[in-house]
């Protein structure tokens, strides 16, 4: 990536655009490496807390309330004594490659980023050669300590746990059509969440019970995907693609298998953060501050859902359709590995949304481009609400959820969006 | 009839007696090795290249079967005694060669009229149909063009080297999208019919699409023509040829599988689909029997090739699939195992599949063990052809294969991260181009391979010494001498390279050739079996020509004769079944067998088996068990919770009617059952529950009332906790009236239980308990400490492990004991034996037991040893060992230089035990695991390997540090046959069972003198059905029925020679005498019981 142009002198740096570019490398690592939705999430809370965390440090202050006395590292003491840096900013992105480097496994490949970025500092003279060091030195000091919180969290444990096996009997997920890809992350409820205290009270609703009875709510339900695809339009079949973010979707011909990759939502929805960011031009702080809220955020979304989908177990459509009504259907979207209930999607669409809509303000207009490294055009958006209703909906458009894992999915995303800004929301 | 060898006709009397002329036996002696050298293009004048053209129309992409390369078919075409060349290309002109004689052949393609069309050409076969005495040619199309242009052709020989296409006028210008067409006389009416091979030309991956198998497919589907004096009709589905869309034929031969007479089909399919084994019913219609026959099959299967490998007189059948035989190849193959799409592939009836080449061994009465691995020829690559012929001219059939596809595809590299293409194009603005992606893939050329047939199953590989070692992709082959010397020779399609021609050099033995006629339209008599007996080998062919893949061999019978110069007997069985014998032949010459009118023989009456199935077994239903040992550690190879059922026989109730314990397991609780008045009924007097696992209950008075007590020791692995009170032991002592009660006071130690032994281990009259400790549920293998409980007499039993045992008890992970007497003092010694641990000898000094297995065994014997039993094996008054192991029929290769090392520990320091095992893949090491498994065990591998390729040469020293190793548990193994061990009265001597014995995993022994000879004959039983899916099924045991000699030595007999088959997991075997005689029961894994009687 050239940033050249944005980096003409220190004082016309464009921050939010710098920072969403060097953002951006992680992403990159973050799909060639295949990482799963929570996964991916948790990549992104981790990797701009650092910038967070250096901002702070710096006594750069922000707008609203700290994040960290809000969430379960209120307590931490991070230990560090602050070396009185020229540029906060830089340290706080080279720690961020710094964190994406020890928590992906493709990782390394963001070492020549970090160079890259060095480089780039320096004939912006953002940095000088002579603090070079020293802006280094806590930068990685920085992330190897938010490395050693996030090594706390559950994750490596995962491991350590029982794999999933799906259940006997009606209405239980399966794994699903080309590539009956296992189930991911069955255990992600293990991992320590940074807001939620309680995971149990941000689960949803109860969804429709399985019952193939004509005229019960699951049937209906069903119904609505299966004539729902079957009559979908241009508009809506861009949307169900628009909103697909399926980091590996498997194309077969014969022997032959290919991968074919996609930011995942979370990665979207941090897409999305970057270009309200720019749009509003906020200063190096504040774009830090809201990308980490966002991912963080996004982080306990995918924990309080993940939980839902693997304790609700429920089957996708597809699988209900092609065993009840119709073999050779397909959806539009390729079925994601993993149980149904709630919409993954929906929950953190809903929960970036809220906390957007909370820092931005309502109506804040603006332009998608997210997806277009993958082949689909720029699309315009009202507010954020609205393009978390629109992700929502996709999935239903795209065959690959029900009505009420879609609605109650937003339901609980509100109900976590709205907590997470409800605490950091009061501006000082 | 011109033949230029020393060739004549013989007419001989039929039915005549057999006369065995005594010889010298063949030298043994190890002469030079045979090689084959290749003729060069130049001077055979041989230029024909299969040479593709990928571009915008022609792909990979376009078409699925855009690399399987074209086809060979020899036979002599204008009956001047040398064999032709013809040659398809897929797409550019097919190829007919005549044979000059001195390798010199001439390119007549133009005169002969035969090159054929533009569409895409796949499999070619000769065979006389119209039966004129000249072979016609049948050319099979394909592709994505249109069905019109497709038509298949029938290339009728004039006579005079020129064809004429008649397949219209046939009716066989079938349209399909055909890879080869096999011509035989299905219904025996004297002309020969024909089953077209076809593929689908689109991939349906989906498990579910089960509507797709019931719809048959114009083009997909195969359909079997039936000859109506001269005009073929297709009459597929009435005689129950499956056609759907499903279908991926790439193999197809024909053969007497269940030899009653009538040809069979084998059809092997490609992807999901499972091969078709259709079982000619002898009324015009077939019955696919494949899942009667194969307990599994080849995934992908490819080409394949049916023929007698064993010289039993059985056709073996063998199936080629893509599994490459070095690590690094291997660890690019392998992804994610998938239990649940495997668990939706039996669902919905694509039946057992693995990804190897699969030989089954017809045991006879359409019974067949896999052995493809136990034989050595598991693992060519991405094989095309396989065909078993004699190359040496010794009386054993040698096995060819070809290789090679010009695409890595199944890199998972490519699945996992060529999809990152499209995102960077992307990211770079620039456009992005599949069949750029595609065509710019690597392609990894590879040596055909070449097996020698040296005996008892065993194939070695000759590749590089034969003259094979040159990389390329090669596709279809067949063998013929093609300059009469004697001796096969092969031709080779090649793809985007010249054919090659293989001219056998090897050194000379004598040979026979056999031309049969026969005075019907099948002048060629396919499905025809010689059998020649040369005294000590009955060597079996059956005339099919179609084999391999693609490809058609000369209809000339070839068999070697090693060191015989004269042949006692030939004995010739004809399509209509009558036989004709010739005898006194004699060696080095092409004789033709002309069909005599005779009479017509039947089969000889069997003899009656030893063993006949009975209805005695009690009924016992097991519940279906649901664990997958693998969702808790997903390292391990087997599942350690299917122990069930074990079997043991006591008197409860003094009442003289034997008791019998039926153990169970988690879901299902343990009973026991009485035998009263022929009747079995539930034994009131015990109750256990369904929480526990049962590994072994011993029937013994322990508390000294001259009643029998009941001791059950705790197994299995399930979703117990290491403290689990259902891992408890029990003793059940007795009322007096067979009421069993729990002893609550008993030591409530927990591990899952191996083995138990009660015998008096301190001399002090009472009887104690050695209880062998297994494993810990969770923490596998990490090596629980055994138990020596000593009784007070009254049933009161305390833990004196330390006291007694040596190392604490830790011994290994034990999965079975012994008592005997080693050293004569009158006291009993402990023999041990388990997984990845030596065979233990423990010497009883009356207050504690030493291990001295060194001085009683010649050898370390660290195995996979699951079970051990006693028994006097040659008569000298001392108990022998018969040791039952992992066997030798997997991908492992192990021996003193070449150990299995299982290595755990917590390396990354996450709380769960991480269990790596290392074993030789070829010279090297190499960690067992695929890096899918790998990475999800240790989530710090992730960085460490993040594609395929860096794992794909790494060995433990990359994975971990020296000092990791060092400080973790070590376990090994050095052996993993199955073996006697002969009490010399100083120790062991390890003797060897046969080979067959060492086909599946024995987990069960019972030694019995079966015939009444006073010698000690022995049962195996086993099987593992609960492996990783790499591993596969492991039921090549169908209960194997070994007879002694008195002297130690075995002879294993057939399941038709016993009678004893059973197909499943053999847990138990126990006899049961009732005044009706001898019972066996056998204990078979989730199955119901099975008994047999002995003659």
């Amino acid at each position: 990536m050239v940033m050249n142009v944005s980096l003409a002198k220190p004082k016309e740096i464009n921050w939010p655009k710098v920072y969403t570019q060097q953002l951006f490398h992680i992403t990159e690592v973050m799909v060639t490496d295949v990482a799963s939705p929570p996964v991916a999430a948790r990549i992104y809370a981790y990797s701009t807390l650092a910038t967070y965390l250096i901002s702070k440090e710096a006594g750069m202050g922000f707008e609203h309330q700290d994040i960290l006395g809000q969430t379960y590292l209120a307590g931490q003491n991070w230990d560090v004594e602050n070396p009185g840096l020229s540029s906060p900013e830089f340290a706080a992105i080279y720690a961020m490659l710094k964190v994406g480097e020890a928590i992906m496994p493709s990782g390394y490949l963001l070492k020549e980023k970090q160079q890259d970025w060095i480089n780039t500092a320096l004939k912006a003279k953002i940095i000088n050669k002579k603090s070079l060091q020293v802006h280094l030195d806590y930068a990685s000091l920085i992330a190897k300590k938010v490395m050693e919180v996030a090594k706390k969290d559950g994750y490596l444990q995962l491991s350590t746990l029982t794999r999933y096996t799906p259940q006997q009997g009606e209405g239980f997920w399966y794994p699903t059509p080309p590539a009956y890809i296992a189930a991911v992350e069955p255990e992600w409820k293990t991992i320590k969440p940074f807001f939620i205290q309680n995971l149990n009270e941000y689960e949803p609703a109860p969804m429709a019970p399985f019952d193939m009875t004509e005229g019960s709510s699951f049937h209906t339900q069903l119904m609505e995907v299966y004539t729902t695809t079957n009559e979908l339009g241009e508009e809506k079949k861009l949307i169900a693609n628009f909103w697909d973010c399926n980091p590996f979707k498997v194309q077969f011909s014969g022997h032959m298998a290919i991968g074919v990759k996609k930011i995942s939502p979370g990665g979207h929805w941090i897409g999305i953060t970057g270009i309200a960011a720019q749009k509003a031009a906020l200063s190096f702080a504040e774009t830090a501050y809201i990308h980490a809220l966002v991912g963080m955020t996004l982080h306990d979304a995918f924990i309080s859902c993940w939980k839902a989908k693997y304790e609700t177990d429920r089957i996708r459509p597809e699988t209900v359709i092609n065993q009840q009504l119709d073999q050779r259907w397909r959806p539009l979207l390729q079925t994601p590995p993993f149980p149904e209930y709630t919409s993954g999607h929906s929950v953190i669409s809903r929960a970036s949304a809220v906390v957007l809509t909370g820092y931005f303000g309502d109506n804040f207009d603006f332009i998608d481009s997210s997806e277009t490294y993958f082949g689909l055009p720029e699309r315009p958006f009202p507010s954020f609400l609205y393009a978390s209703e629109e992700a929502a909906i996709s999935r239903l458009y795209g065959g690959i959820h029900f009505r009420d894992a879609i609605e109650e999915g937003v339901k609980q995303g509100e109900k976590i969006g709205n907590m997470v800004w409800t605490k950091v929301g009061t501006k000082k | 009839m011109n033949f230029l060898n020393k060739s004549r006709t013989v007419l001989l009397l039929t039915l005549g007696s057999f006369i065995f002329l005594t010889r010298t036996p063949p030298s043994r002696a190890q002469t030079s090795s045979p090689k084959f050298e290749k003729i060069s293009n130049k001077k055979s004048g041989v230029t024909f290249k299969n040479q593709l053209k990928e571009d915008e129309k022609n792909n990979i992409l376009r078409y699925e079967y855009f690399y399987n390369g074209g086809g060979v078919a020899i036979g002599d075409l204008d009956n001047d005694g040398l064999e032709d060349l013809f040659f398809t290309a897929n797409m550019s002109s097919n190829k007919v060669y005549r044979n000059l004689g001195n390798w010199k052949f001439e390119d007549k393609t133009k005169s002969a009229g035969v090159g054929g069309k533009d569409v895409w050409t796949t499999g070619v076969s000769m065979a006389d149909v119209n039966g004129d005495g000249l072979l016609d040619i049948y050319v099979c199309y394909s592709g994505k063009g249109s069905p019109a242009a497709r038509g298949n052709e029938l290339w009728i020989n004039q006579g005079d080297f020129t064809f004429t296409d008649k397949a219209e006028a046939y009716g066989l210008a079938d349209k399909s999208n055909s890879t080869q067409a096999l011509f035989f006389d299905f219904d025996k009416d004297g002309d020969l019919d024909m089953y077209l091979l076809n593929h689908h030309i689109e991939v349906i991956n989906e498990l579910e699409f089960s509507e797709v198998k019931t719809i048959r497919h114009p083009y997909a589907g195969d359909k079997l023509y039936r000859n109506d004096n001269g005009e073929f009709i297709d009459i597929s589905e009435q005689a129950g040829i499956k056609g759907s869309a499903l279908g991926f034929g790439l193999g197809i031969v024909s053969s007497d599988i269940n030899q009653d007479g009538w040809p069979d089909i084998l059809v092997t399919n490609d992807y999901i689909e499972p091969d078709y084994l259709y079982i000619n019913n002898g009324d015009g219609t077939f019955t696919d029997r494949m899942t009667d026959y194969f307990q599994h099959i080849s995934h992908f299967s490819m080409g394949a090739d049916i023929s007698d490998v064993n010289n039993d007189g059985k056709p073996d059948i063998y199936t080629l699939d893509m599994l490459p035989e070095d690590n690094e190849r291997q660890k690019l193959l392998y992804g994610p195992e998938n239990y649940e799409q495997y668990a939706l592939m039996i669902k919905e009836g694509f039946y057992h599949q693995s990804m190897r080449n699969m030989l089954q061994l017809n045991q006879g009465n359409g019974l067949f063990s896999e052995v493809g691995q136990l034989s050595n020829i598991s693992n060519s690559d991405w094989s095309w052809s396989a065909l078993f012929f004699d190359a040496t001219n010794n009386g054993k059939k040698d096995l060819f294969i070809t290789n090679g596809y010009y695409r890595d595809y199944t890199n998972r590299d490519f699945l996992k991260y060529k999809g990152d293409y499209y995102f960077k194009q992307a990211v770079a603005n620039e456009k992005a181009d599949t069949l750029h992606l595609v065509t710019t893939m690597t392609s990894t050329p590879i040596h055909n391979y070449m097996f020698e047939n040296t005996g008892s199953l065993n194939f070695t590989d000759r590749s590089l010494d034969w003259g094979f070692g040159e990389k390329g992709f090669s596709s279809g082959a067949a063998y013929a001498d093609l300059d009469n010397d004697g001796d096969l020779d092969l031709v080779v399609n090649n793809l985007n390279d010249q054919a090659s021609i293989y001219e056998n050099v090897s050194a000379a033995k004598n040979w026979l050739q056999i031309t049969l006629k026969e005075n019907s339209l099948n002048t060629y008599a396919v499905g025809a079996k010689v059998e020649v007996f040369t005294g000590d080998e009955n060597l079996t062919l059956e005339e099919h020509p179609v084999r391999g893949f693609q490809s058609s061999v000369s209809p000339r019978l070839q068999f070697g004769l090693g060191e015989i110069s004269t042949i006692p007997s030939i004995q010739v069985i004809w399509p209509d079944g009558s036989t004709q014998f010739l005898e006194n032949i004699t060696a080095n010459q092409h004789i033709t067998i002309e069909k005599e009118s005779s009479e017509r023989t039947q089969a000889t009456g069997k003899p009656s088996p030893i063993l006949s199935k009975s209805d005695f077994a009690p009924k016992y239903n097991p519940e279906p068990n649901q664990y997958n040992d693998f969702k808790r550690q997903p390292l391990m190879l087997t599942m350690p919770s299917y122990i069930s059922p074990f079997l043991s026989q006591g008197d409860l109730n003094g009442d003289g009617n034997p008791e019998l314990f039926i153990g169970g397991t988690k879901g299902q609780a343990g009973k026991i059952m009485s035998y009263e008045n022929g009747t079995w009924k539930d034994y009131s007097g015990f109750r256990s529950s369904n929480e526990f696992t049962d590994a072994v209950a011993v029937f013994e008075d322990f508390n000294g009332d001259g009643m029998e007590d009941l001791f059950i020791g705790s197994g299995g692995y399930h979703d117990y906790l290491s403290s689990d009170e259902s891992l408890q032991d029990r003793l059940y002592l007795n009322d007096g009236q067979g009421r069993l009660t729990r002893q609550s006071s008993f030591p409530a130690y927990t591990f899952s239980t191996g083995t138990a032994q009660a015998f008096d281990a301190n001399g002090d009259g009472h009887l104690d308990l050695f209880v062998g400790a297994r494993l810990i549920p969770g923490r596998y293998p990490m090596v629980p400490a055994s138990k020596l409980l000593v009784n007070d007499g009254k049933g009161n039993f305390s833990d004196k492990t330390e006291e007694y045992l040596p190392n604490g008890g830790k011994l290994g992970l034990i999965t079975s004991s012994e008592l005997i007497d080693m050293n004569s003092d009158g006291k009993m010694d402990l023999i041990l034996a388990g997984e990845f641990m030596p065979i233990t000898v423990l010497i009883n000094s009356g207050s504690g037991f030493e291990n001295k297995t060194n001085s009683y065994l010649p050898t370390t014997l660290s195995g996979w040893w699951n079970t051990l039993a006693k028994a006097d094996l040659d008569g000298d008054g001392d108990m022998d060992l018969i040791a039952g192991n992992f066997g030798l029929n997997s991908q492992f290769e192990v021996n003193e230089n070449k150990k299995l090392r299982l290595y755990a520990a917590d390396f990354d320091q996450n709380g769960s035990i991480d269990p790596i095992l290392e074993c030789f893949v070829g010279d090297k090491m190499y960690p067992y695991p695929s890096r899918d498994e790998l990475l999800d065990q240790m989530a710090s591998m992730r960085s460490r390997f993040t594609d395929y390729a860096s794992y794909s040469k790494a060995t433990m020293a990359d994975l971990f540090t020296v000092q990791e190793l060092e400080k973790s548990q070590i376990l090994e193994a050095n052996i993993l046959e199955s073996v006697v061990l002969e009490n010399t009265g100083n120790g062991f001597e390890v003797k060897s069972l046969p080979r067959i014995a060492q086909s599946f995993p024995v987990f069960s022994i019972l030694p019995i003198d079966l015939n009444q000879d006073g010698n000690m004959d022995l049962i195996l039983g086993g099987n593992q059905t609960y492996t990783r899916i790499r591993i596969g099924l492991m039921d090549a045991g169908l209960g194997l029925v070994l007879i002694g000699d008195g002297k130690g030595n075995f002879t294993p007999l057939s399941p038709a020679e016993s009678g004893l088959a059973i197909k499943g997991d053999i847990k138990s075997i126990l006899p049961i005498q009732t005044s009706f005689g001898t019972h066996l029961l056998f204990g078979i894994n989730q199955k119901p019981l099975e008994s047999y009687t002995i003659r």
